[in-house]
């Protein structure tokens, strides 16, 4: 990891939920959420978890592909995608805060002046009060209001501006089947030349000296470009995915389990060309898995996930190492490694998260040695600090 | 690879498929062998031929298939020649098939339940089955002597053109005439077998019949005892209680004709429970929508251990799986061998999986097997180089060095190459590879790998820089993991 760390990406309390029917039937499926972390240039940070726990939705709300319903994404110091479900909440507090304050002084008010002769005066007074709370809830309010329609902008109606457009061509995706990802009938050239004809780009010589770099840069032939998707091996389509996603030069890519679809020895090819990539055009990549051997030979950092939220994040080295949350632990005992013998003596290790008592004391992501961030309470803070003292 | 007891032989399968591009080799010469209760597992790419090979030991090979030669001995029976008719015996009831992918290898609109008990059902008409067990062995005679027949007339056909060819006038008379001789011994045979099938079937129909109306008799004999103290009672409870008993009889009459539906749902919950599977008597009734992967798998496991196989393949059963689910299922798998002695063919790609599984492995390329011996010849001491390129592309807990690809992809199986298929992708190969096919050559009396590097003639070469590290490493780490387990 580079010492000098340039924040690329960060994400601060995302959550997105998906919810289905109306009435006593709707039913909220919290995707992700409340998750918060950065990403620093030139790494690999790997994102792992079971299938459901909301990776895929995490890497698909940061790319704007979904809309997220609270928190916020910033890329390369822009906000780039917002929710405003907690300034909704904020907004409604607010107002019930202020409407209560005022009942609460109306009441005073009819109290006293039972008591008082002045009459006139108390209610001067108090009508002054009642004014000003209601000018400042008003400001309050404008406020919060003017925020959640700015960021509605932000993930909607905002990508036709130049400047956003440019911004969002820095971060690209991968996507997880390289055969229902390409679309059957366009030529890999039109697949990959895509992005750039969204980008603005007419002039055809231009695009098709691109599209030949790009595909001489993921290993393939300049006379592929007008084939076909269906008349490649799965290596070598996700190799076309892997070019559709380099065309504008991005400088962020999102790789959404490129490998899981492939053969062994294919997913040998494909994360050797990403780690090529990465070094030669120093891209930064969110890396979105659920093998974890491959997660660890390619990522810096790695970020854990369990239903929506992060249990933990860390350097590769220390996550292998030093587990400390129960469920990291157990995802790294189900790992299976070519080893008869240790195959043998490996115990795996069950996760019940039944294990915490959340309900006084909820957790929250703590730092507990440089880098590595733990989700606990802290009884569970402490007993982790001794265990790593061990 | 002589091994005493096999419980299942492959000999030198071959199978291709019929295409519009013509045929395609998918697999081309296989052998193994399989003891009793060892775990085989199969390695290589998509493509390799190894869902093939068990698929024809399962008898459920695509309709283009054919195959060409080669046998597959189970139980003294060559699976590839006994007819569909006599597969129904085998197929679920004694060699059992978990699928590859849970999603759909399920029926989306059928209960859990009913999906389980189907096959129960069906093959549980006890009075059918009894009638055929009894007429089974001068049937079967009966059909040896039609078959013999027509391969005495095969014989002598050929023997006869060849006779014409050679324009041997006397020979073709003496063959023709021998050739009547032998059809018309032949028939009056098959007259006699015939005749004896013809009443066995008939014995075997009045014996099943009496005994069917021997236990009709008993029963409602009983039912009638019943009956009459149910007249002669007044009290609630006890009546209830006799209801309660006439309808057991009655239950028990249905059992001795068939699996009930209520016999097969019983044995659906047993076995539900014993893969693991939490309030199997809801879930029943829940379809297959309503579980999750893991659970979905388990259900195929189910499925395929309700009627106690003793031979189970597995087609890469967690390879649609998550890692933790993965551990679950292959612990799950491992639990059942022991308990049931189960006989296993682990068929997968991941190679973590088969360290995990394993006895024994076979590695298998475009058809053929290129190297097979037990779990640590494999993975201590590989020899062939797809066996080095697949374990030195897996991405190791703590190298950070460049992986070792496998340039290229497999070959075109509708035009199989020459010498070793794997030779165009071996940095390894020599001029011979591309000429002729490497027989087997003796590592350890475990151990056979198909390279010509083996060769006493071939230059000594050494495995990749990578792969020889790992190794090392791991066998450091195996004595590490002895040491702790010795203390």
């Amino acid at each position: 990891m580079p010492e000098n760390k340039e924040t690329i990406l960060s994400v601060r309390n995302l959550k997105t939920h998906f919810s289905t029917g109306i009435g006593k039937n709707k039913l909220v499926v919290k995707a992700v959420d409340g998750i918060s972390f950065d990403i620093y240039k030139g790494e690999v940070f790997g994102l792992v978890g079971e299938s459901g726990c909301g990776k895929t939705t995490t890497g698909r709300t940061i790319i704007k592909l979904y809309t997220p319903t609270d928190g916020e994404v910033y890329f390369k110091g822009k906000r780039v995608t917002a929710g405003s479900d907690s300034i909704k909440q904020q907004l409604k507090d607010t107002k019930r805060l202020s409407r209560d304050k005022i009942s609460e002084l109306k009441a005073e008010m009819k109290a006293k002046l039972e008591k008082t002769s002045e009459a006139e005066k108390v209610k001067d007074s108090y009508t002054n009060k009642i004014d000003k709370i209601k000018q400042t809830t008003s400001k309050e309010l404008q406020e919060l209001r003017a925020e959640i329609s700015r960021r509605k902008h932000e993930s909607l109606k905002d990508y036709k501006r130049k400047d956003t457009k440019d911004l969002m061509k820095k971060m690209q995706m991968i996507f997880q089947d390289p055969i229902a990802s390409l679309n059957p009938r366009m030529t890999v050239k039109e697949i990959i030349a895509e992005g750039l004809y969204i980008a603005g780009e007419k002039d055809d010589k231009v695009i098709n000296d691109k599209v030949n770099d790009v595909l001489d840069t993921v290993g393939l032939l300049p006379e592929h470009a007008n084939r076909y998707p269906h008349e490649f091996s799965g290596g070598q389509r996700q190799r076309i995915g892997v070019a559709r996603a380099l065309i504008v030069s991005p400088e962020f890519i999102i790789a959404d389990e490129p490998i899981s679809a492939l053969d062994v020895s294919i997913q040998a090819q494909v994360i050797n060309l990403l780690n090529d990539l990465r070094d030669e055009f120093g891209l930064t990549i969110l890396f979105i898995a659920h093998d974890l051997s491959v997660v660890q030979y390619f990522s810096d950092r790695i970020a854990v996930m369990y239903y929506g939220n992060l249990v933990e994040v860390a350097p590769t080295q220390d996550l292998f190492k030093n587990p400390l949350h129960p469920y990291t632990k157990s995802l790294l005992s189900a790992v299976p490694v070519p080893d008869p013998n240790f195959e043998k003596s490996r115990q795996r290790i069950t996760y019940d998260p039944s294990v915490h008592n959340y309900d006084e004391n909820p957790p929250e992501l703590h730092e507990i040695t440089k880098g590595h961030f733990i989700l606990a309470n802290d009884e569970e803070l402490k007993a982790h600090k001794k265990e790593l003292k061990k | 690879m002589a091994q005493e007891q096999a419980k299942l032989k492959v000999e030198d399968l071959t199978i291709s498929f019929r295409t519009n591009q013509g045929m395609v080799r998918a697999v081309r010469g296989v052998d193994f062998n399989l003891a009793k209760g060892e775990t085989l597992a199969i390695v290589g790419e998509s493509g390799s031929g190894k869902s093939v090979t068990s698929k024809s030991i399962m008898g459920i090979l695509a309709g283009n298939s054919v195959i060409d030669k080669g046998q597959i001995i189970y139980e003294n029976q060559d699976l590839t020649k006994i007819p569909e008719e006599d597969f129904h015996k085998l197929r679920g009831d004694k060699i059992g098939m978990i699928f590859q992918d849970p999603m759909s290898s399920l029926n989306p609109i059928m209960r859990i339940g009913k999906q389980i008990t189907e096959g129960m059902i069906i093959n549980g008409k006890h009075l059918k089955n009894r009638k055929k067990a009894l007429k089974q062995e001068t049937h079967q005679r009966y059909i040896n002597a039609k078959r013999n027949k027509k391969a005495i007339k095969k014989d002598y056909r050929s023997s006869i053109k060849e006779a014409k060819k050679a324009g041997d006038e006397s020979k073709v008379t003496t063959l023709k005439s021998e050739l009547k001789n032998k059809l018309t011994k032949q028939k009056e045979e098959i007259r006699e077998c015939r005749k004896a099938y013809v009443q066995k079937r008939k014995e075997a129909r009045k014996t099943v019949k009496n005994e069917w109306k021997a236990k009709k008799a008993e029963i409602a004999q009983k039912i009638q005892d019943v009956r009459a103290r149910l007249k002669t009672t007044e009290e609630r409870d006890r009546k209830q209680e006799l209801h309660d008993e006439i309808s057991t009889l009655k239950e028990q009459k249905n059992r001795y004709k068939k699996v009930t539906k209520k016999q097969a749902n019983e044995r659906a919950v047993e076995v539900m429970g014993e893969v693991g599977i939490p309030d199997p008597e809801r879930r029943l009734r829940q379809y297959p929508f309503q579980f999750s992967g893991g659970m979905r798998q388990r259900i195929v496991i189910a499925i395929a251990l309700t009627s106690n196989p003793d031979l189970l393949i597995c087609d890469e059963p967690t390879t649609a799986l998550d890692v933790t689910i993965q551990s679950q299922i292959l612990e799950l798998i491992k639990r059942l061998k022991k308990e049931r002695d189960l006989t296993v063919i682990f068929i997968t790609h991941d190679l973590g999986v088969v360290a995990n599984m394993a006895d024994r492995i076979a590695v298998m390329y475009a058809g053929r097997i290129v190297e097979i011996g037990t779990v640590e010849d494999i993975f201590y001491n590989p020899q062939h180089p797809y066996t080095w390129a697949l374990l030195s592309s897996v991405p190791d807990i703590d190298s950070a060095d460049r992986l070792m690809a496998i340039p290229g992809t497999p070959p075109n199986m509708l035009f199989p190459p020459e010498g070793d298929a794997f030779a165009e992708r071996n940095e390894y190969a020599m001029e011979i590879d591309f000429e002729k096919q490497p027989p087997f050559f003796k590592v350890s009396d475990s151990h056979f790998a198909a390279t010509w590097l083996l060769h006493e003639d071939a230059p000594k070469v050494e495995m990749p820089e990578i792969l020889r590290h790992r190794l090392d490493k791991m066998k450091s780490t195996s004595k590490e993991v002895k040491t702790n387990a010795g203390k």
